[in-house]
């Protein structure tokens, strides 16, 4: 179930392009987090401003980590707390991703797709052959994987994600692609896989007013019939059949 | 003693903070106690199933909200045969149930719907939408329309009538003593104003349909004087709402008149706000041995 907390910050790492890793401690989230799922954090700030939703990178015991990229204002409030300062929690909130076994898997993420992706690939069984992709602007972007690539060519192939996928899948068989990104990343990854038969499910972003479902603020269109779903309940993992790329 | 309680018009509450329409799910009662709410206000209902608007449909400014929503609910037949009998089994304060219609045929046809279902204790009838009838302007926009559609509705139903006002019209007064003339039992105000935010990368709206209704912070000031104009216009007690946030915004809103208030986008900047508020106005009226009914109404000049 998901709750309210205020944890004081346990440990934050500074690392480069204005991403940070903020960990806090709390035995009761670290043991219901599963990877794809989210919690809406919070600063405390002067104005009084929205959560913002961010994916969970890590649980090691009782301590859960979330990696961040400071973009605005909310992430830069983020950015600027100290270890022992007070953050507001609700979690974890959403749809997690499969964890199939015996599978040949690939990981594709772009820009802050990747924190879900690395938390899911520790916890894939080793009975999978899984390979991670992730793609990025810059050097700044691009984190541990086993293939990284960058649209500046500053760092890894220069070449976006969706295309060293394509390369990936002419010289091996691939069950599923689990996938978090930018939507037009998504889109073309989907298209991709639809046209090669196979399974993809992409975590997708949404803005988000309450995180638990009772605003709709963060539909993402489904199905054919121009309905929408709730990226903080049904989502934000969604089998990418079912998903209307055109109302994104 | 409880100092908390209030009336507005026939029903009875243990505690003044409410919920506003769509901005609060039963989901919130993992983080408190729902007792501390006077009722549960359900977020609207249309007679068709609504799929809502194309996202994005939020964006936060600098102070508040704008939001287009587009009323997404799955239509009164899903929400009697299954929302309304989970909410009642998950309940324990009253249900004030919120509607809209697009023709005042369609409002008078919901509400027969409600009067014949089980676990209602009052209505809130949301008028800001468009009025198929009088092409498209909003029914809570013309007196003559607020007061034929309330005095229809009101020869419906015996119990709490709540008419929720726009306060994008000119005079708010006029519509709230046409909707008492009507036969509204109290008024519920404020419904979001218009609000648009572009984004100058793109220089696109930051919301898809251009503009949205804007809530929160920077509708407080707004929300206030409404309120307390529509209080010196009549009689039946005021449930306000817009931009309150914390138990020191509401006793403004109950010094300028009203008697009941409600959360709404301070739901989602503080998940416990409505347990926050309903706590501080206690210690306020405690520690100064009032009760809420000694200050209602009773701002200073
Ligand atoms: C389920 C989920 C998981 C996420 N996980 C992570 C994560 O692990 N790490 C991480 O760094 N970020 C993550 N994000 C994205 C993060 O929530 C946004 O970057 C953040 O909300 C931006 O808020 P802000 O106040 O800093 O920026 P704002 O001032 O709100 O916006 C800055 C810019 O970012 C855009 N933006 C804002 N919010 C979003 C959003 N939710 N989706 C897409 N664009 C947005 C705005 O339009 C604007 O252009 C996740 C989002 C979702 C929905
Ligand atoms: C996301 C969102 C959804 C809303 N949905 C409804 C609704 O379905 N019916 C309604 O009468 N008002 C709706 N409102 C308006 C609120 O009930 C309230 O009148 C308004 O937000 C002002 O209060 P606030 O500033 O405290 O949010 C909605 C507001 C928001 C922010
Ligand atoms: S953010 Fe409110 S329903 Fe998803």
């Amino acid at each position: 179930m998901k709750s309210y907390k205020i944890l004081p910050i346990w440990r934050i790492e500074r690392l480069k392009g204005g991403y940070f890793v903020l960990w806090i401690e709390d035995t009761e989230l670290a043991a219901q987090c599963r990877p794809g799922q989210f919690c809406e954090l919070k600063a405390p700030q002067g104005i009084p401003r929205l959560f913002k939703p961010i994916s969970v990178f890590d649980v090691i015991q009782d301590r859960v980590a979330f990696f961040i990229k400071t973009v605005g204002a909310g992430t830069n409030a983020l950015s600027v707390m100290r270890e022992g300062d007070l953050l507001q929690v609700i979690g974890p909130l959403g749809t997690s991703f499969p964890i199939p076994n015996n599978k040949s898997i690939v990981l594709v993420s772009g820009g802050v797709g990747y924190p879900p992706l690395a938390f899911l690939k520790k916890h894939l069984p080793s009975s999978n052959q899984v390979r991670f992709l992730h793609g990025g602007a810059c050097a700044d972007d691009v984190f541990p994987c086993d293939e990284c690539f960058t649209v500046d060519g500053s760092a890894g192939i220069k070449a976006f994600v969706t295309e060293g996928f394509m390369r990936l899948i002419e010289t091996r068989h691939v069950d599923l692609v689990l996938s978090c990104g930018p939507v037009p990343m998504l889109k073309a990854l989907s298209a991709i896989c639809k046209a090669n038969g196979i399974k993809h499910f992409a975590s997708l972003e949404a803005y988000m007013a309450c995180g638990v479902g009772v605003c709709h603020g963060c539909a993402v269109g489904v199905g054919s019939k121009g309905d929408y779903q709730r990226v903080c309940v049904e989502g934000p993992v969604f089998d990418a059949d079912d998903l209307n790329w055109e109302l994104m | 003693m409880n100092r908390l309680k209030t009336r507005l018009g026939k029903l009875h509450f243990e505690s003044p903070v409410t919920v506003a329409s769509g901005t609060f799910g039963t989901e919130y009662f993992d983080f408190f106690d729902q007792r501390i709410l006077g009722a549960y206000v359900s977020k609207t209902i249309t007679y068709e199933p609504k799929a809502g608007n194309p996202p994005p449909r939020l964006y936060e400014t600098e102070a508040g909200l704008i939001n287009s929503i587009g009323l997404q609910n799955p239509g009164i037949d899903v929400f009697i045969k299954s929302s309304l009998p989970e909410l009642r089994e998950k309940l324990y304060i009253p249900l004030v149930v919120s509607f809209s219609g697009s023709s005042i045929t369609e409002f008078c046809a919901m509400l027969e719907m409600l009067e014949i279902s089980e676990g209602i204790d009052g209505y809130e009838v949301n008028v800001s939408c468009p009025n198929v009838e009088n092409e498209g302007i909003a029914f809570g926009t013309d007196p003559d329309t607020v007061f034929e559609l309330t005095q229809k509705l009101s020869a419906i139903t015996n119990k709490e009538l709540i008419i929720k006002l726009s306060p994008n019209v000119s005079d708010i007064a006029t519509i709230a003593i046409a909707a008492e003339a009507g036969g509204a039992s109290s008024l519920a105000l404020i419904n979001t104003l218009f609000g648009m935010a572009i984004d100058i990368e793109t220089g696109k709206s930051r919301i898809k349909k251009g503009v949205g209704g804007y809530s929160g912070t920077g509708i407080k000031p707004v929300a206030l004087a409404l309120t307390y104009k529509a209080a010196r216009a009549v009689k039946i007690p005021i449930l306000a709402m817009g931009g309150i946030y914390t138990w020191q915004d509401a006793l403004e809103f109950f010094y300028a008149g009203a008697s009941m208030i409600a959360l709404g986008t301070a739901n989602f900047i503080n998940p416990i706000a409505a347990a926050e508020a309903h706590h501080g106005l206690d210690v306020y009226l405690a520690q100064r041995d009032l009760r809420l009914k000694d200050i209602v109404g009773k701002v200073n000049g």
